[in-house]
């Protein structure tokens, strides 16, 4: 099976001024179609790096990177802007939802970023999936961590990605909602096959995916079996 | 969807949304007024020079259109050349002077007898015709506007006259003095400023404009019919440039304001454009969300500047009741466009610069 995402020596440096930092030291990771991977390590080491370079929100400085067969460093930033919008979809730590928006059209906005219009059928499918339904109508300011988070997974699958990138989705949440977070995605994995990629520095969370990957000083150093 | 997401951004924030929109209905305050100002002042002028009745106007060579700019260069025995054409039934010499004490009026010097025949006369709400050489007459407009009254004493091109009688408003200027009065006083001697014509048929009017043409080839000769048409603000030398300048600064009002609204409000949403951005929306995207929140935002002014437009002038004609201000739809359509442009102008350089954010910086944004 081809690896829905690949990367092959992947490096990132920032440089500012005289000063470098390799932020990404010679990745090469592989994920298949339908795996669910945690990425941990400790603070500064390259994870969240790592998720922005394959999902094409930052260029690599050297390597590649493969996502569904289409190589990002040698794309544009509006043909991987293009990509993204088709086949990745983002979870962040801090939900990131539109502030001025309900819970219904931070959903919908992405429909309509993905250019394919409103589609009632897959919008309420994902909103009876994710429990939302009595919560549509609710500014983020309404509404509690983790159904913001819930409102955020809504989004980011909503257009049918083909890999989910989730940078600490639990990092702001207790630990009950916490878990139902997880086991959200848990779900997703299992029972609809989404490529989900996931970093965390809980030990907890990381079980949750097939397989841990270990980075540290910007390198994968293990590479170990899940829950 | 972009514009559900612009309304709910501009309901968010209603202190910066009502600051724009008001700058930016000032803006289309500024322009209207002024145009309507200079318009109706104009279209004032016209109006009243055609409600002399008469049927030409003759005027020396080079003459503005605009009376006030004319002089007195004609010897006043022209007249009695013009007199004797075929087609003129009676000849109204005038001599015209710009009043700029206690305000901005034509004054015309007439010959009673003569300026009667070819207005057909004067309508009195009170007093009586020029008699002496102090008496002047005042429209009702003008009685009204300054609380005048027959029998009080009037300031005048630094000469005080004896309000004889209140006249309806529509025959030329607004104040009239006898010509030998004025022609004294602006040392004139025997001078007009212009000569209206009566013919004896109105449709003569042409064949006299033949033969005036032809006894005085040089001179500017009108016909009143179309005079309004004549009017315009080329006629008034600097008039042009003022509005312009006027228009310029309101636009410029309007770029400032919505520019830096805009650029606060990137600001602000840096960490939206950023997640705009991990959803996959294209710079194009962006730039459209920035440009519809500042049309919005414009158009809500242009609304508001309308109106606006309605209560200043209700506003400018209780205090000056003998101003003429003239709203027209083109311009309020010109205005709105002005306005407009002006925001999407202001609002370019912000959605440029939104456009191009970095979206990992921009989502790490506190």
């Amino acid at each position: 099976m081809e690896p829905i995402l690949k990367t092959e020596n992947l490096c990132k440096v920032y440089r500012s001024g005289k000063v470098e930092l390799a932020a990404l030291r010679d990745v090469s990771i592989e994920v298949l179609p339908g795996e669910f991977i945690s990425i941990m390590g400790p603070s500064g080491c390259g994870k969240s790096t790592l998720l922005h370079v394959i999902g094409g929100l930052a260029q690599a400085t050297t390597g590649r990177v493969l996502l569904d067969g289409n190589d990002l460093t040698q794309m544009s930033d509006a043909a991987r802007t293009l990509l993204r919008r088709h086949k990745v979809g983002f979870i962040f730590q801090r939900f990131n939802l539109l502030p001025t928006l309900d819970a219904h059209h931070n959903i919908a906005l992405a429909q309509h970023i993905h250019g394919n219009g409103f589609d009632p059928h897959r919008f309420d499918a994902v909103v009876e999936l994710l429990g939302l339904k009595e919560r549509l109508h609710h500014k983020p300011s309404e509404l509690s961590g983790g159904e913001q988070q819930r409102v955020a997974i809504a989004r980011a699958i909503i257009s049918e990605p083909k890999i989910v990138l989730a940078d600490e989705p639990t990092g702001n949440l207790d630990t009950k909602s916490s878990e139902s977070v997880l086991a959200l995605l848990r779900q997703l994995n299992r029972d609809l096959g989404q490529t989900i990629v996931m970093i965390t520095h809980n030990p907890e969370a990381a079980t949750y995916g097939n397989r841990v990957l270990h980075m540290r000083d910007g390198m994968v150093v293990d590479n170990l079996p899940g829950h | 969807m972009i514009g559900h997401l612009v309304l709910r951004n501009a309901v968010h924030r209603p202190v910066r949304t009502a600051i724009t929109v008001i700058a930016v209905a000032i803006e289309v305050t500024l322009v209207i007024i002024v145009v309507g100002l200079t318009s109706g002042l104009l279209l004032d002028t016209a109006k009243r020079t055609e409600g002399v009745g008469a049927d030409i106007m003759v005027q020396p060579p080079s003459a503005s259109v605009f009376m006030a700019f004319s002089g007195a260069p004609m010897p006043i025995s022209i007249g009695k050349k013009l007199a004797q054409l075929e087609y003129v039934q009676a000849v109204a010499p005038v001599l015209v002077q710009f009043n700029s004490v206690n305000g901005l009026d034509l004054v015309y010097g007439i010959q009673p007898d003569t300026f009667r025949q070819v207005s057909n006369g004067f309508v009195f709400e009170a007093g009586r015709d020029l008699e002496d050489a102090n008496d002047i007459l005042v429209d009702d407009v003008y009685a009204r506007a300054k609380k005048v009254q027959v029998g009080q004493m009037l300031h005048v091109l630094e000469h005080d006259f004896h309000v004889a009688g209140i006249i309806e408003h529509g025959k030329g200027a607004r104040l009239f003095v006898l010509m030998s009065t004025l022609q004294e006083m602006s040392g004139a001697r025997d001078k007009a400023s212009i000569f209206f014509l009566k013919c004896d048929r109105s449709d003569h009017a042409a064949a006299a404009i033949d033969e005036v043409t032809q006894l005085l080839p040089r001179y500017e000769v009108r016909p009143l019919k179309d005079y309004m048409s004549q009017i315009t603000s080329s006629s008034v030398p600097g008039l042009d440039v003022f509005i312009n300048v006027m228009i310029g600064i309101a636009v410029g009002i309007g770029f400032l304001v919505t520019f830096l609204s805009m650029y606060t409000t990137i600001i602000e949403r840096t960490r939206e454009i950023g997640v705009l951005k991990s959803l996959g929306a294209s710079k194009g995207y962006i730039v459209e969300i920035i440009l519809s929140e500042s049309s919005v935002l414009c158009l809500g002014g242009v609304v508001v500047g309308i109106g606006l437009s309605y209560v200043v002038r209700v506003a400018l004609l209780r205090i000056f009741p003998a101003l003429s201000i003239l709203i027209t739809v083109r311009w309020m359509c010109l205005a709105g466009l002005i306005a407009l442009l002006g925001g999407l102008l202001g609002a370019g350089y912000p959605a440029w610069l939104a456009s191009r954010k970095d979206p990992v910086e921009a989502l790490a944004y506190e």
